[in-house]
């Protein structure tokens, strides 16, 4: 299956699951609607409907040969394999962020994402920037945000439970 | 009115709304002069940080922000060709090959120059034809908004990416994010957590959309630039080089101005074209693309030129007309203002305290690029791979500062994701986040339009001005079609 054809696909898998699926089930009418008021599904189906067929015109153009001209990606050269790796991996890392922020607090976890974060665009040398960015930017925006604007960041219940 | 003017002249002059524009400013020049940081991003960032400030000031600071950061996307262009801005594309044909010839600081000031009156002259047509526009636009009703709306969507969808059927697939998606949370009549739509039941916030969305992909695309692309910048070399322009470049620097703040103020066709489309026409009618056209100062001149008056232009749509009639003023919606919108015709009736000392602080801006910006330029060396060339995880760092700090909400991160962190796949579908993104911003007047005002018609649809043609912009949109959609099928026959013949 090519680009143009997956693109098309998916527009179209994407509005039919929310046009037959997401709206019966997640978009309730209410039992009165006053007047000759749309109900509340109108417009989301509409826009659904219309996605649909915007969908299918992606995928006449693709099979058509008449799509628009794709602007290349520029990329290191790695092979699809290891870039789908390194996707899996940034998924992984904000996964990992919000599931362990209310154990570990939003600093500890800020710290360890910007990390890995940095880490993760291959960039090795300039350690001492890479620590201050790591450690420091977090804490300071921490104490910026905390003093100067009064918000609270969560604690992680992990740290309360050993004393923190 | 003379009262109205010197009472907001008296409210913007404070030593706060000074150092806030200034901040902006500077701010906005040194975002847009690294290559992959872009206004847009400038803007956004600076978003949750308004939520803490008075109506007027926050605005000023994005407004300031959108200034320097266009003017800023000259500098990577000159000394690296490489545009810290889409709008400054034009600027690196002529502004690095002079960097290249030692002219460096000379195309810099040309490029401040023109960026500078540019943005000054946009500012008075924003001060002259806005509230006119606002008042024509009082006398318009729901149908009449849907239309406008709808036509401001098609031209976003047009312009943005290479294809209008993909701009309008990232509308409908845009619009469809808009509808969750709750309904008119209180249900809840698409309310799959019950933090989702209020709906997704702007700030979350705009800003994982716009600056979370750039990171993501270094972490699994690794397609960072690596180019040496140019040294400043000369600096001082000419008074006959000014004077040579004079008339393509109003011509370029006039192209601006217009297509500034149609919503959709943004400071980018006005650079090109101004660029366009004065390689048409200069004595000097052979030499564009060689060096040539009037390039410069033509491109950056007209990018800047757009920027004041670009609020006349958004404050007369509440209509973005491109990304970064679909961000400045959602400011006015956090601060409990509404952009469109009322606001001219009900928040006229905010309007003129607006105007006042634009203005200045525009003399801030010469200072700012005068003061700044020494370091454009260096800024230039502070490695992506620093610079983007602290961009992520600076979103989640202040989107999670807004709400206290870890939901709000969350939407940050998969907009993000969203976006990455959206650029890896060439699917653009300015169209899904105007539609996103406007999906929700778009609905009521058709919703509202159909209760009053008892459900005919033939409202939305029923007055001469929903058949202008039915006319418009028939244009707009006309031409983009014809331009995408000479593009796709003349590729055809060169392959």
């Amino acid at each position: 299956m090519t680009k143009l054809v997956l693109r098309g696909v998916l527009v179209v898998a994407f509005f039919a699951l929310c046009a037959f699926y997401l709206i019966p089930v997640y978009v309730p009418r209410p039992a009165f609607i006053p007047g000759f008021a749309p109900p509340p599904d109108m417009w989301p189906r509409t826009v659904s409907l219309i996605g649909i067929l915007l969908g299918l015109l992606v995928l006449a153009l693709a099979f058509r040969g008449g799509a628009p001209a794709e602007e290349t990606v520029q990329t290191d050269g790695s092979s699809p394999r290891r870039m789908a790796l390194r996707f899996a991996g940034v998924v992984m890392a904000f996964g990992l962020f919000l599931l362990a922020l209310p154990y570990v607090g939003f600093l500890i976890a800020i710290i360890l994402l910007t990390l890995t974060m940095v880490l993760m665009t291959g960039e090795r040398g300039y350690r001492v920037w890479i620590a201050l960015l790591s450690v420091g930017a977090p804490v300071l925006l921490l104490l910026f945000f905390n003093s100067a604007l009064g918000t609270q960041f969560p604690k992680g219940a992990l740290l309360k439970t050993l004393g923190f | 009115m003379l009262n109205d003017v010197l009472s907001a002249l008296s409210a913007v002059a404070t030593l706060q709304n000074f150092l806030i524009m200034t901040a902006g400013i500077w701010g906005g020049v040194i975002v847009g002069a690294i290559p992959g940081m872009t206004g847009t991003m400038a803007v956004t960032l600076a978003l949750p940080f308004t939520f803490y400030m008075a109506p007027v000031p926050s605005i000023l600071l994005l407004v300031a922000l959108y200034k320097g950061s266009t003017y800023g996307g000259s500098v990577s262009a000159i000394l690296i060709k490489t545009p810290g801005t889409a709008s400054a594309a034009c600027t690196a044909l002529d502004g690095y090959p002079l960097a290249q010839q030692g002219k460096g600081g000379k195309a810099l000031n040309m490029a401040l120059y023109s960026s500078v009156i540019g943005d000054f002259l946009s500012n008075i047509s924003l001060i002259f034809f806005a509230a006119p526009l606002a008042l024509l636009a009082l006398h318009i009703g729901p149908p009449e908004f849907f239309m406008l709306m709808v036509f401001a969507l098609t031209t976003v969808a047009g312009v943005s990416g290479n294809s209008l059927l993909l701009g309008m697939v990232s509308a409908a998606l845009g619009l469809l994010l808009a509808t969750v949370g709750e309904d008119l009549y209180g249900s809840f739509r698409f309310a799959f957590v019950p933090d989702m039941q209020a709906g997704l916030s702007i700030a979350p969305v705009l800003i994982g959309l716009f600056a979370l992909p750039e990171l993501i695309k270094l972490i699994v692309l690794r397609a960072a630039s690596k180019d040496e910048a140019a040294p400043l070399g000369a600096q001082h322009v000419t008074r006959d080089e000014l004077m040579g470049s004079l008339r393509s620097i109003l011509k370029g703040s006039v192209i601006g101005s217009i297509l500034g103020a149609i919503p959709g066709i943004g400071p980018s489309s006005a650079a090109f074209f101004s660029y366009g026409e004065a390689q048409r009618s200069s004595k000097n056209g052979a030499n564009f693309g060689k060096g040539e100062l009037e390039g410069i001149a033509a491109s950056e008056s007209a990018n800047n030129g757009a920027c004041g232009a670009t609020m006349i749509p958004l404050l007369a009639l509440g209509v973005p007309g491109d990304v970064i003023t679909g961000v400045m919606l959602g400011a006015f919108m956090i601060q409990g203002l509404t952009p469109g015709p009322l606001l001219f009736q009900t928040n006229m000392h905010e309007i003129y305290m607006l105007f006042i602080g634009m203005l200045v801006s525009s003399v801030l910006l010469f200072f700012a690029g005068k003061v700044t330029m020494r370091m454009f060396t260096k800024v230039a060339l502070i490695p992506q791979t620093l610079l983007t995880p602290l961009v992520l760092l600076l979103c989640i700090f202040g989107i999670y500062s807004i709400a206290s909400s870890t939901f709000d991160v969350a939407v940050l962190l998969v907009m993000g994701l969203v976006g990455f796949g959206m650029f890896l579908l060439n699917i653009p993104a300015a169209p899904f986040l105007i539609a996103f911003i406007l999906g929700p007047m778009i609905e009521e005002n058709l919703r509202r339009a159909l209760a009053i018609s008892r459900g005919d649809p033939v409202v939305l043609l029923s007055s001469p001005i929903t058949w202008v912009f039915a006319v418009l949109i028939t244009l707009v959609l006309g031409l983009t079609v014809r331009r995408e099928f000479l593009k796709s026959k003349e590729r055809r013949v060169q392959q």
